[in-house]
């Protein structure tokens, strides 16, 4: 499947209902309403781990890997930049291997942003935002000597992996770094719950930037999508009802609510 | 001071101004794709949109490419800084930054080879087409005394002239190539057998050029097109063994060769040597993740467990049933874990594509610094 080149009209009503929900909190934002967001450990875990560079000297490296500009790398910004941040504050040496030449542009751009904000304009250097290949495995082989070579005390794994994933994190590991992984991708989660400390799943990794920086903004998006969830989960629950109804049924076989997502502009 | 303060402010205004553009700039590449995805396919299919739509993409992604640029300034920077002022580590920035201009060098030396090569396929390829085009030129001014096309193109004999003398300098042009790749091949019996098989479709193609000048060519009749209808078929031929011929020939140059052996002897082999690695990495993971300390660390181990023995025909000896419990934890929990996984990600990268095409930031995450 190529993916959908035109929304059908449920997609739109899907869509618009999007829209109305990121609104309506942006809105309650607006008026003052404060979201809560649930601990999660991982996120704790970067600054236990950024504090451990501190106390040992250590560089801290973060990269994004394979992520192209997207969403994926705008919630890994959000947590680069509070990584960037901080070890502005403690003068810490950041290492941010690049694959992707558009992606390191708009990351460079945010790692001094964020020494602008800690204060600390003087201390950015551009060439630790360094790129490495846009091979895969080069890119990785060039990840694994640069461990070795700085033995960073904590190294960060956000966005989107491929098969490179293990190469990247067990390089993390031979060195002794405090490893915090996220990917959206399930099939390489599995490869950083094997090698990183800590492992953020899914949409943990949208959600930790919001965690980290406790903006209403973010934080409000993060509410908006629990609740677009929640009507994927009523849709999911009718489907799983009404084919039940069928399976149980075979009179009432025509009830196929959820064949109306599929309906096109012609009723087709 | 006061000067400086309205440097600070001028500098202010700018990033307001910088600022502005992205958010209008985002808004504008952004609203296209929405559009054009909401709008139902049977109104775009009756606009010019649907067939802009390629062109518009194929530039978004012209655009993104230039970024490569960015790419190999950066390497020359931070690697030219550290050769040029012999900081720690030099030695592998030297080593890079002399990989990186040999790589660019052979592969351009090895595109400007291929670009010419085609050219001169290209040159052989133009008798069958040139021939081709007579035939279809004269029909179409079929019943004109003098075969005219209608587009007004010279006589026929005249055309079948030019034919005939640009053949010959072509297979002339040829033969000097096949005698000079008979040196280069020194002896080798399968270039030797392609260069004779070459020069039997070149023979060929000579014989049924020296053929147009016994014709009369004042019309087009079957004995003339069938004549140029065999033009056209042997320089095809001859075409495709010159395409082969020069394949041969360019192997034996030193661009190629080093390409070849930069290329696929090394840069390949060390990907794949990267990739290997991966099968020792996955059995300390493993071990790493399989010391069973907790409940979830045991699930996890008797899951790998079955699914790995279910995988193998011993699986089958020790439980007949091990494939099929395999194939239900891989369908049904695994699928279940995946598909909540993606659906999770899918709606969080929904939400923030929208904020950030909407540009909705807060000073915190890098909008106004109102």
């Amino acid at each position: 499947m190529n993916g959908l080149e035109h929304a059908t009209p449920a997609v739109i009503a899907l869509l618009v209902a999007a829209f109305l929900l990121l609104f309506r909190e942006f809105k309650r934002i607006n008026k003052g309403f404060e979201h809560n967001i649930r601990r999660i450990p991982g996120v704790d875990a970067i600054e236990g781990a950024v504090g451990r560079c501190a106390e040992q000297g250590r560089a801290v490296s973060f990269t994004t890997a394979l992520t192209d500009v997207g969403p994926v790398l705008y919630a890994c910004l959000g947590v680069l930049r509070s990584i960037a941040k901080r070890v502005a504050q403690y003068k810490l040496k950041l290492l941010v291997p690049q694959y992707s030449p558009e992606a390191m542009a708009v990351v460079e751009d945010s790692v001094r942003d964020a020494y602008n904000e800690a204060g600390r304009s003087s201390l950015f250097d551009p060439e630790s935002i360094m790129f490495l290949s846009s091979e895969q495995f080069a890119f990785a082989s060039g990840y694994m000597g640069l461990l070795h070579r700085e033995k960073p005390g904590a190294a960060f794994l956000f966005g989107s992996f491929a098969a490179e994933s293990l190469v990247l994190s067990e390089a993390g590991q031979q060195v002794g770094a405090r490893q915090v992984a996220a990917s959206a991708s399930p099939e390489q989660v599995a490869f950083f719950i094997c090698t990183c400390d800590y492992t953020l799943i899914g949409e943990e990794l949208f959600g930790a930037s919001a965690y980290l920086s406790r903006d209403p903004i973010q934080v409000g998006t993060v509410a908006a999508q629990d609740r677009f969830k929640l009507i994927i989960v009523a849709i999911i629950s009718v489907g799983v009802i009404s084919a039940t109804i069928s399976n149980w049924f075979p009179e009432l076989s025509w009830f196929k609510p959820l064949n109306l997502l599929s309906l096109g502009w012609e009723g087709k | 001071m006061e000067e400086r303060n309205q440097g600070l402010s001028g500098g202010g205004v700018r990033r307001d101004t910088r600022a502005l553009a992205l958010r209008v700039i985002t808004f504008l590449g952004g609203i296209y794709f929405f559009l054009y995805f909401i709008t139902p396919e049977s109104i775009i299919e009756g606009t010019k949109i649907k067939s802009a739509h390629e062109a518009i993409s194929n530039g978004f992604i012209a655009v993104s490419s230039m970024a490569i640029g960015l790419g190999v300034i950066n390497i020359l920077m931070a690697h030219g800084s550290k050769f040029i002022f012999l900081k720690r580590g030099w030695q592998y920035s030297a080593a890079l930054l002399l990989g990186l201009l040999i790589m660019i060098g052979s592969t351009l030396a090895h595109w400007m080879m291929t670009r010419h090569s085609a050219s001169q396929i290209r040159d052989v390829q133009i008798i069958g087409d040139f021939a081709a085009r007579i035939v279809e030129d004269a029909k179409l001014g079929a019943g004109n005394e003098r075969s005219f096309s209608p587009t007004g193109v010279p006589e026929l004999s005249k055309r079948v002239s030019a034919l005939e003398s640009y053949s010959l300098r072509i297979i002339e042009k040829i033969k000097a190539e096949e005698s000079r790749v008979i040196k280069i091949a020194q002896g080798d019996l399968a270039t030797t057998q392609l260069i004779r098989d070459s020069e039997q479709e070149l023979l060929g193609l000579r014989e049924s050029v020296s053929t147009l000048s016994a014709n009369q060519w004042n019309t087009l009749d079957a004995t003339n097109e069938s004549a140029l209808a065999q033009v056209s078929q042997r320089a095809a031929k001859v075409a495709s063994s010159y395409a082969i011929l020069k394949r041969k020939e360019n192997g034996t140059k030193f661009s190629s060769r080093l390409y070849d052996f930069l290329y696929d002897g090394l840069f390949n082999h060390l990907g794949a040597s990267m990739f290997a690695l991966l099968g020792v990495y996955i059995a300390a993971a493993a071990y790493r993740a399989f010391r069973i300390q907790t409940f979830e660390s045991g699930l996890m181990m008797a899951a790998a467990l079955v699914v790995m023995l279910g995988q193998i025909s011993f699986g089958k000896v020790i439980y007949e049933d091990m494939p099929s419990i395999r194939q239900w934890l891989l369908e049904v929990p695994n699928s279940a874990a995946f598909r909540a996984i993606r659906l999770g990600a899918g709606v969080a990268g929904l939400m923030l594509a929208i904020r950030m095409w909407l540009s909705i930031e807060s000073a915190k995450s890098g909008g106004d610094k109102k």
